[in-house]
């Protein structure tokens, strides 16, 4: 038996695979709601929300024995994609709240309390949290709170929405719920009718190997809920870590313009959920299913990570409208790779930072302009070859005023007192430029190429020796000249010692 | 607007870097269009720039992109400094448009520092600086110096909004190299 932790919460959503739906669709919740599977007339209901099944509505009912009971009745068919992302959603509602939280199954939560009595004042109000974080999800939860998992299993689907069990009455408790109020594997009710048990109480005071003989393994469990004994670890659950929403559709879209109303929605909830978790989206992947079966992929690296919907369904659209899918769109499914959101600038004597929101227009618009190979953040890599860099992201999350800026050791004024305003800058020629170099003794004395220079180099000094990737076939080698030429321009001169050839490579400028 | 004119290797682009880094090093962010993709970062990082706060717009030769690049970052507000690097085959900028670039930079607070070989924003700009080497030094014993020691730029007022014309305004830099 393990028995590390002292408080429990379950986080239970009813109906879950109908709760799932109706969070796309959120004007779902106003209508009685059937989930329903298979192809006609082999139609069956598979869930029912409250309205639903206030009706009568109930798994298992073929589609026209649900009309007939609910003639008002809304049927979907079901999305797994729909439940998969409710599913992730609800576990990270749940992890904004506990670090340490365990998927229990579809719609079922177990979150570890240990250590938050001292950010919350007491159960209650971590049980009133969970719910607004599921809430805030589009999932409605109820919420039990006691010593063990199984009990707040059952505190979950009795009582209040947030049933607490104080430390110690669990049993009690316990003991006092009818077993009809609880769901079964289908031979058990019949049994423990027919043994006379009508709480759970009476089946806790049951022998456990006695009901385990004679009731097999879903015995034993039906004993350690009643008895709110966990045997199973705890296993503790991380977040993935792609971010992914989806919404599966039963109508066919054919047009962008009819496709960016979906992704708004679908994009919404997943911002929604970044929001919660602090995070940015650095890149977002859409996968639409097509109704011929196969699906379109489509990746949208962003020019500054976003969190806000808007923006980045324009991006979308863009990208889909330049690659349309080949056939109607039949689902929606959103993947984000995300990184975390930082700290926004606030200090009132720092200088002025872009908003996020239009240095991620901008950015967008540069990258439409000069391609997105064009736009970023120049990064030197640490190499001993000459003019090694690549071009980094202009990250928006970046955008926080340095504590430590003006704080640079080597300073403006300290360069002014050595009588230098800093080091000569130089501008790269990209590619370089071949040229035509005569030498003597060793040091060059005159440069021409095809495109008419012939200057005479007037002063020189070198040649500076550089070499790297000897080991691998990237091999380069270059003695580097500086050059003062007859045309008043310093210049940078490399000799390829491999392959005997001169380049002009930059300019002191 | 300021426009920092003048020939090849007279110091110009050192300035830029100079502009660059007093900004990067005060926290603030500044982008520069590059139109001849010129720009060393290997150069500018040694001299001081926090890289991580230049947004880099490459042209690649495409002058009339980058102007366009230019005139939205300018209407950006938040960038203290917009750097336009026309290279040595400046665009011709039509003064209206020239007129509204300076426009879009006052309504959001950027500094606009266009350098090239010529003028190119004429009138617009408030300020117009010419960069003339005035002098090269080299280390090193007898006719073969071992090493480029260093560079001395002059800067010459050309051009000073509400100043009268000739302005005789001249400042010195020293580079090391």
């Amino acid at each position: 038996m393990v028995d590390r932790v002292s408080r429990l919460a379950c986080v239970r959503v009813e109906a879950f695979v109908a709760a799932a739906l109706e969070r796309c669709e959120p004007g779902l919740r106003e209508h009685p709601l059937a989930v329903v599977t298979g192809a006609p007339p082999a139609t069956r209901v598979v869930e029912a929300n409250t309205r639903a099944r206030a009706e009568g509505v109930r798994a298992g009912l073929t589609d026209a024995e649900a009309v007939v009971r609910c003639p008002t009745l809304v049927r979907r068919p079901a999305s797994a994609e729909a439940e998969a992302a409710a599913r992730h959603a609800l576990l990270e509602a749940c992890l904004s709240v506990s670090p340490r939280i365990e998927d229990a199954g579809p719609g079922l939560v177990h979150v570890d309390l240990d250590g938050l009595g001292q950010l919350f004042r007491d159960d209650a109000e971590i049980g009133r949290r969970l719910r607004r974080q599921a809430k805030a999800v589009g999932l409605e939860a109820r919420v039990g709170i006691a010593g063990s998992r199984a009990a707040a299993g059952v505190a979950a689907r009795v009582g209040p929405p947030v049933h607490t069990l104080a430390p110690g009455t669990e049993g009690a408790a316990l003991a006092a719920v009818p077993l009809a109020t609880l769901e079964w594997p289908a031979a058990l009710p019949a049994t423990f009718v027919r043994w006379g048990l009508a709480t759970l109480g009476d089946l806790a005071a049951l022998p456990r190997h006695g009901v385990g003989a004679r009731l097999g393994r879903a015995g034993l469990v039906a004993h350690d809920l009643a008895t709110g004994v966990d045997r199973t670890p705890f296993r503790t659950w991380t977040p993935p870590p792609f971010w992914e929403e989806a919404q599966g559709l039963d109508w066919e879209i054919l047009t962008v313009p009819a496709l960016v109303p979906v992704l708004e929605r679908v994009l919404g909830r997943l911002c929604t959920r970044l929001v919660a978790a602090h995070l940015l989206i650095d890149v977002l992947q859409v996968r639409l299913a097509l109704v011929s079966g196969g699906h379109h992929a489509r990746s949208v690296a962003l020019a500054a990570p976003l969190g806000e919907a808007a923006p980045i369904v324009a991006l979308l659209a863009l990208e889909i409208e330049a690659h349309p899918p080949p056939a109607a769109v039949t689902g929606v499914a959103l993947s984000a790779r995300v990184i975390p959101r930082r700290a926004a600038p606030g200090g009132l004597w720092h200088p002025p930072v872009p908003a996020p929101r239009d240095l991620a227009t901008v950015l967008t618009r540069l990258t439409l302009l000069v391609g997105s190979a064009n736009v970023g953040t120049p990064v030197v890599v640490d190499s001993h070859r000459p003019d090694d860099y690549t071009l980094g992201p202009f990250d928006g999350a970046d955008l926080v005023p340095d504590a430590a800026a003006g704080a640079d050791g080597d300073s403006a004024g300290e360069r002014a007192a050595r009588g230098s305003a800093g080091p000569i800058a130089l501008r790269r020629l990209r590619p370089p430029r071949p040229v035509e170099v005569e030498t003597r003794d060793g040091r060059p004395t005159r440069v021409r190429d095809t495109s008419g220079l012939d200057v005479v180099v007037e002063t020189c000094a070198g040649p500076w020796r550089l070499s790297g990737h000897w080991w691998d076939t990237h091999a380069w080698a270059h003695d580097e000249w500086d050059v003062a030429l007859s045309d008043h321009t310093i210049w940078r001169l490399s000799h390829d010692r491999l392959t005997d050839t001169w380049f002009l490579t930059a300019l002191y400028d | 607007m300021t426009e920092l004119v003048g020939p090849l290797s007279s110091g110009r682009t050192s300035v830029l870097t100079l502009c660059l880094r007093a900004v990067t090093r005060r926290g603030a962010f500044a982008a520069l269009v590059d139109v001849d993709h010129a720009f060393d970062p290997g150069s500018a990082a040694a001299a001081g720039v926090e890289l991580s706060r230049v947004l880099w717009v490459r042209g690649e030769g495409r002058r009339h992109d980058a102007l366009k690049a230019v005139d939205l970052l300018a209407r950006c507000p938040g960038f203290a400094l917009v750097a336009l690097d026309v290279g040595e085959s400046p665009p011709r900028v039509p003064l209206d448009a020239a007129f509204r670039l300076r426009q879009a930079a006052r309504r959001s607070g950027v500094a606009l520092l266009v350098i090239g070989a010529r003028r190119v924003v004429g009138g617009a700009a408030a300020l117009s600086v010419q960069t003339r080497r005035d002098r090269l030094a080299w280390v090193g014993p007898g006719p073969m110096p071992r090493r480029l020691a260093g560079m001395r730029t002059g800067l010459h007022v050309v051009r000073k909004q509400g100043a009268p014309w000739p302005v005789a305004e001249t400042e010195c830099l020293w580079w090391t190299a």
